[in-house]
Formats: C-alpha cells, structure tokens, sequence
C-alpha cells in the first residue's frame, strides 16, 4: 500500500516538477504527436529537453522545443542520457503551446527499437538472488 | 609639483587628527571552532537529512496562496491578483519572475517541489535548495537580527532559530522588495515577516512547519499556513543553475507567453 502511495506521489511530482517556471503556456487538455529526427537532446538542470526536426507539409522541417523535467525524475523513469541520440527517429507526444508555434511539454518518446519512455517513474527490477 | 606635493603632505597630516569611522562587532560564524565549542543546551531534534515537500494530501499544498479572505489584500496587491486571474485565463504566467530565473525566496523556496538539504550545526542549520542550489542560513547561536542599516537584503531574508521545548521557532525578515512573490499574484515586500514553528513527528521522518506570514504592505493580518515534509534518502542535491541560454529551449517562459 506504502508503495503505492509512494508511487502515485512520485507520479503527482513528476507531472509538477518540470516547474522552475508557470506552464500557464501548456495547453494541456491536447496532445500532438511528432514524427520526425533527434536535432538535439541536452540532459541537464534544472530541465532537460529536446529539439524534434519534423518534416512539414512544404517540404521543408519544422523544429519543435520539447519541455522534460530533471534527470533526476527522468532516471527513476529508466532514462539515461543516452536514451535518445542526435540523429535519431522518434516519434513523440507533446502537451502543445497554446499559441500554435512548435514547442511543448513532453509526454512520451517512441524510439525505432520499439521502447517507449515518460517521465513517470517505473518500478525498479527486484534484487538478483544470490 | 610643488603644489602638489604640498596637498598631499597636508592630507597626511590631517588623516591622523580625524575621527576615524568605527566598525561595528561582528559575531562569530556558525562554522568558527569557538563558536561552536561554546557550551549549549543539546538540541530537541537534528533536521540534518534531505526533505521533500509532502504533496499526497494536495496538489496545491506547495502553495501560500490565495489568502484565505480574513487576510484582506492591499489595494497595490489586489491588482496583482486580479491581473494574475486575467493571465491565467489567457493562458498566460503573471510575473513569472522565478521562470525568469529570480530566486524564489522564502517561503516558496522550502516547498517549491525540489528536495531541500539541511545540515544542522549547534550554531545553524544550512539549507541549500535543490532548485537553483538557494542557500538559506538558519542562525541558532543566539545572534539578534542584524541592523537593518547594516544588513544586505535577500529573497530568503535573515532567519533566526530559538528552541522553544520540542519546537524550533524561526524568525525571518530582511527580505528584498522586488521579483518577490509567495504565490501567483501576491508580491511579498520588505515588510514580509516569516514566522515558522518547526516540529518533527513520526519518529523524525517527517517534518511539519507552521508558517505565520504577514506582510502589512500586501495583506493584512497574519495569513497562516502548515505544510509537512518527508525525508527522503534516495534523491540528491546537486547542483542547478539558471543559465542565460536555459529559456530558449524553454518555450513556455518565453515573453509570449508572460504577462507584466
């Protein structure tokens, strides 16, 4: 019971977190999925987060910002900092701007190798038996 | 030259017949050997350990805002309020000065949802925020507060700790007057005057602070607040920095998106 609790509130913080700044910006009742290439991925305090190039309908690319929350809620999610690369094809799902320009609060990545990963905290694997 | 040399010989003689400037005593640092070899009565409880705001009960228990309607805002300060409901209705941050990389301040800094480390001496607790690495100085050697003519202000202003039996009572003032806020819309200003009774419970794993704020310049009365926090021994403070270049890649703090 304890460590559902515990996990719940690790989920409550990990969503409130990402706050060294209001996300009054954040249109959080949508989501929008982006197709597209790793430009950049910068695992760093007090956020981390990622620039998605994403083909447009010109036949051009549209470069999204993508908000993430600490590395330090980021690990507890099974991430590394070498979880996605520059170069890399994902897709990812964004909480968008309200205003329409490309940039929101991350939700989840789908790498080429079929793993997904969010900012929600997974459970860690049990102990090896000796 | 000759002149010159004149004016200068006659400053130097008149140096020694001026009252000099006297500077006052200053105490002794918490981490000075004599201070800390004083003798003292053993503290009640040692807070030294990493706390995290304990939000299970409430989403919003990190907050000291709104005020309840007994503390009836300023004039000045309800502009800010209403101003801060309008932004928010048009999806827009109202002064969002710690998005801008202000500190936060206390009391916003201890619940702001990063772990806070404390590491309690005989002569202070040093608590240094995850978020931003804020250092917050808890005197308990006995100092008053200092001259206020003296004194730098600071956004978690001068916290002086007295054990009353089981409870260490915390008195802050000298805060700054500006990019100040204890929640959306409320300004806090030099006249914030923090009061926290801090207790231990459940065999020192949680921590719960009541929080007097009054601040006559932006509400009247004394708004009070009890938050709890839970050592946690598994999350680490490290070092967090707003750097210049952090809010480009932060598109929800860019200047569309704020109202002033």
């Amino acid at each position: 019971m304890k460590a559902i609790l515990l996990c719940a509130a690790l989920v409550l913080m990990s969503a409130i977190v990402s706050a060294h700044h209001s996300s009054a910006g954040i249109d959080r009742s949508k989501s929008v999925e982006l197709v597209g290439t790793i430009k950049q991925f910068s695992w760093t305090n007090p956020h981390s987060w990622m620039e998605v190039e994403v083909p447009d309908q010109k036949g051009g690319t549209v470069v999204w910002k993508v908000e993430m929350t600490s590395p330090a809620y980021l690990v507890r999610a099974g991430w590394k900092s070498t979880t996605v690369k520059n170069g890399d094809e994902v897709k990812v799902t964004v909480r968008p701007l309200r205003d329409g320009s490309p940039g929101g609060l991350f939700v989840s990545v789908l790498l080429s190798d079929g793993r997904t990963f969010t900012e929600r905290p997974v459970t860690a694997a049990p102990p090896a038996q000796k | 030259m000759v002149k010159a040399l004149m004016l200068v010989a006659a400053i130097g003689l008149l140096i020694p017949s001026q009252a000099l400037a006297q500077a006052p005593e200053l105490p002794l640092n918490p981490l000075a050997p004599s201070n800390l070899a004083k003798p003292r009565p053993k503290a009640p409880f040692d807070l030294t350990g990493t706390w995290f705001i304990d939000m299970a009960g409430s989403q919003n228990s990190w907050r000291f805002g709104p005020p309840p309607p007994a503390n009836k805002m300023t004039p000045e300060t309800q502009k800010h309020f209403e101003a801060a409901q309008k932004a928010a209705k048009e999806g827009k941050a109202y002064r969002d000065d710690i998005g801008q990389c202000w500190p936060a301040g206390l009391p916003l800094i201890m619940t702001r949802v990063w772990p806070v480390a404390m590491i309690q001496l005989p002569t202070a607790i040093y608590m240094v925020s995850h978020f931003m690495n804020s250092l917050r100085i808890v005197y308990l050697d006995g100092r008053p507060h200092s001259d206020p003519d003296v004194v730098v202000r600071t956004f978690n202003g001068e916290s002086i700790g007295k054990w009353e039996g089981d409870t260490l009572v915390v008195d802050t003032t000298h805060f700054v007057n500006d990019h100040h806020w204890i929640d959306s819309g409320i300004p806090a200003t030099d006249a914030l005057h923090v009061v926290e009774r801090m207790r231990l419970l459940k065999g020192g794993t949680v921590l719960e602070i009541e929080y007097t704020l009054t601040d006559p310049k932006s509400w009247e009365g004394a708004m009070k607040w009890t938050k709890r926090w839970n050592r946690v021994d598994d999350q680490e403070v490290t070092e967090v920095t707003c750097t210049p270049d952090l809010n480009s890649h932060i598109p929800s703090t860019q200047s569309e998106f704020q109202a002033r």
